[in-house]
């Protein structure tokens, strides 16, 4: 029966079929709050929002007070603050630094060995995963490889690396895409095996072949795990694309901050440090916003 | 998709010297045994049984989720050979893709099909309508009530004009209230399309209420006990389920489904060593004070 015909065919059935199912209630009918009651009723429905908020910017600002209060007063008990930049030095070499384009390319140097080395890295292993996933041969080959090399730290790679790739630039990208390459593939084959086995004979059942089961259930059902892995990979990306310039780098915001450390610039050093931490962080809102875009159903 | 063929009567499923039996360490288990089930083209048919007989199993089957040991499944004489969108299904669980709106679940069947976006859209949205679920065409499924879920997934496996609906335990996570409504539009849809349906149930009112005959099966290993055709004229209204007549059948069925369910759990008993109990079973007598 085309589908046509079937709708024609059911016209009244369904029609009847649901005249039993309650309608949905009617909006709630009343006059237009005033603004006081709305501004209240917005404060009611965020309160947690705000308190966290405000909560938040409190503890903010009493950390850079108490650092602030600590090299100030160049306090020594364990640990020694005698060299430590205050936050108002930091800010000066913040200030200068903004208007010198060498620091500058130290950053941008860094974002494109991230946006190289951890793109190759989902672009291989989100794809393998999948297919681990998928394919029982595929993965028993692949997996006992996978399994010896992870828990290898990029950062012991640099020797090898810096043998392996003919240049300097091509041995960090290298070591950054192994860092962010492990958990997005583990991830996503994590993700594979989860897949709810309902769904894929639903999918079955309505007439779906292999690919089309890929492509509808098993990648859109992956997605969440995928996701979790490219946040987790971004992170141990930026570890060890600091880690690698910080040993064999000439740029990079990692070469910068130790770079600080040999000439005595010690406000550079924690410049240095918060740039990488402000750039990791934005990197992975980045990832959360994306993947809030691709998958609107998770949305609440 | 614009021409309408007018085919005769569809959806007769025959299932003959059906077994079927999974492998494992201490040898087959049989699962079903030297099973005969048929479903005329438009009739509605139910299987009850104690849980674990096996029912699920057979429908699965039928399905082409599972290949008999022995025997055939056919639907209009060709046999089952793997899943198809001939055999919409509906099951227990909420099938429905999460990342899928309403809408796009519904329109799954004729994507993959190769209709085009714009007239699958519009069907779709026919379907709802009909359905009553056009206001949530947008929302994912996660936002609906389990009831509607199970609405949407009964109106996706109808999208692409089954011959053959199957469902199992379709309303077994509903709240009595929705299960009783949901029956209700299941029958409706049921007798304005004339599709053949086989529905897999433990609830015996279910089963007598919706069907045109119920097969009772046995304990595991699963097999038909017997087969109870259902008299009572259509259409049904809840208010039959109190007559004479539908308690009657209600009875016969319980006491079926009952000495089962009573054998299955003697083996347990049995397994557990509880000697006093095990005397009783044979007796009967533990039959007759239940």
């Amino acid at each position: 029966m085309s589908s046509p015909a079937l709708l024609r065919h059911s016209e009244d059935t369904m029609a009847s079929a649901m005249a039993d199912v309650p309608p949905a209630p009617a909006a709630t009918q009343s006059t237009p709050p005033s603004f006081g009651t709305l501004a209240l009723r917005w404060f009611r429905l965020n309160q947690g929002t705000l308190r966290a908020t405000a909560i938040g910017i409190a503890s903010l600002i009493a950390f850079l007070l108490v650092w602030h209060l600590l090299t100030t007063y160049r306090v020594v008990f364990f640990v020694r603050f005698t060299n430590v930049p205050s936050p108002l030095a930091v800010y000066a070499s913040f200030t200068k630094a903004i208007h010198d384009p060498k620091f500058l390319m130290h950053i941008l140097l860094s974002c494109r060995r991230i946006l190289m080395g951890f793109s190759l890295a989902a672009l291989i292993g989100v794809p393998l995963g999948l297919i681990m996933g998928r394919f029982k041969l595929i993965h028993e080959i692949v997996f006992p490889v996978a399994e010896v090399l992870r828990p290898i730290p990029a950062i012991a790679w640099v020797p090898m690396a810096i043998m392996l790739w003919p240049t300097n630039e091509q041995s960090i990208v290298y070591i950054t895409f192994l860092g962010s390459f492990f958990p997005i593939l583990v991830n996503t084959l994590h993700g594979m095996s989860l897949v709810d086995p309902v769904l894929v004979r639903a999918a079955q059942c309505l007439g779906a072949r292999e690919r089309s089961i890929f492509r509808e259930v098993y990648f859109p059902a992956s997605l969440p795990h995928i996701f979790t892995g490219l946040t987790v990979g971004m992170g141990v990306a930026w570890v060890s694309l600091i880690a690698a310039e910080m040993i064999s780098g000439q740029y990079g915001i990692g070469y910068f901050t130790w770079e600080a450390y040999s000439l005595v610039q010690y406000a550079d050093i924690a410049l240095g440090m918060i740039a990488i931490g402000v750039l990791g962080l934005g990197s992975s809102l980045l990832i959360r916003g994306v993947g809030q875009l691709v998958m609107p159903w998770r949305v609440k | 998709m614009s021409e309408i063929q007018v085919s005769p009567p569809k959806g007769h499923i025959e299932v003959k010297n059906f077994s079927l039996s999974y492998d494992s360490i201490e040898g087959p288990v049989q699962a079903v045994t030297d099973t005969q089930i048929h479903v005329k083209p438009g009739e509605f048919v139910s299987i009850v049984g104690p849980s674990g007989c096996g029912k699920s199993t057979l429908l699965n089957a039928v399905a082409g989720f599972l290949k008999p040991t022995t025997g055939v499944v056919t639907v209009d004489g060709e046999p089952v050979n793997g899943p198809s969108a001939e055999r919409g299904m509906v099951f227990q669980q909420y099938s429905l893709f999460p990342w899928k709106t309403v809408r796009e679940n519904v329109e799954f069947g004729l994507k993959m099909r190769g209709m085009p976006r714009s007239q699958r859209e519009r069907a779709a949205r026919t379907l709802l309508g009909l359905a009553g679920l056009e206001a949530f065409e947008k929302h994912y499924p996660e936002r609906l009530s389990g009831g509607m879920k199970q609405r949407v997934g009964i109106v996706r496996a109808l999208a692409t004009g089954p011959k053959v609906l199957l469902l199992d335990e379709p309303f077994g996570a509903l709240d009595a209230q929705t299960r009783v409504i949901m029956q209700q539009i299941l029958t409706n849809m049921w007798q304005r399309l004339k599709i053949s349906v086989l529905f897999v149930t433990h609830d015996i009112d279910e089963a007598i209420f919706l069907s045109d005959r119920v097969y009772c099966m046995t304990a595991r290993p699963g097999s038909i006990k017997a087969e109870i055709p259902i008299p009572l004229e259509r259409p049904r209204q809840q208010s039959m389920m109190m007559s004479s007549e539908f308690l009657a059948l209600r009875r016969g069925l319980m006491s079926l489904i009952r000495e089962e369910s009573l054998k299955a759990m003697g083996g347990e008993i049995n397994d557990l060593g509880m000697q006093g109990l095990n005397i009783e079973l044979h007796g009967h007598s533990l039959a007759d004070v239940l």
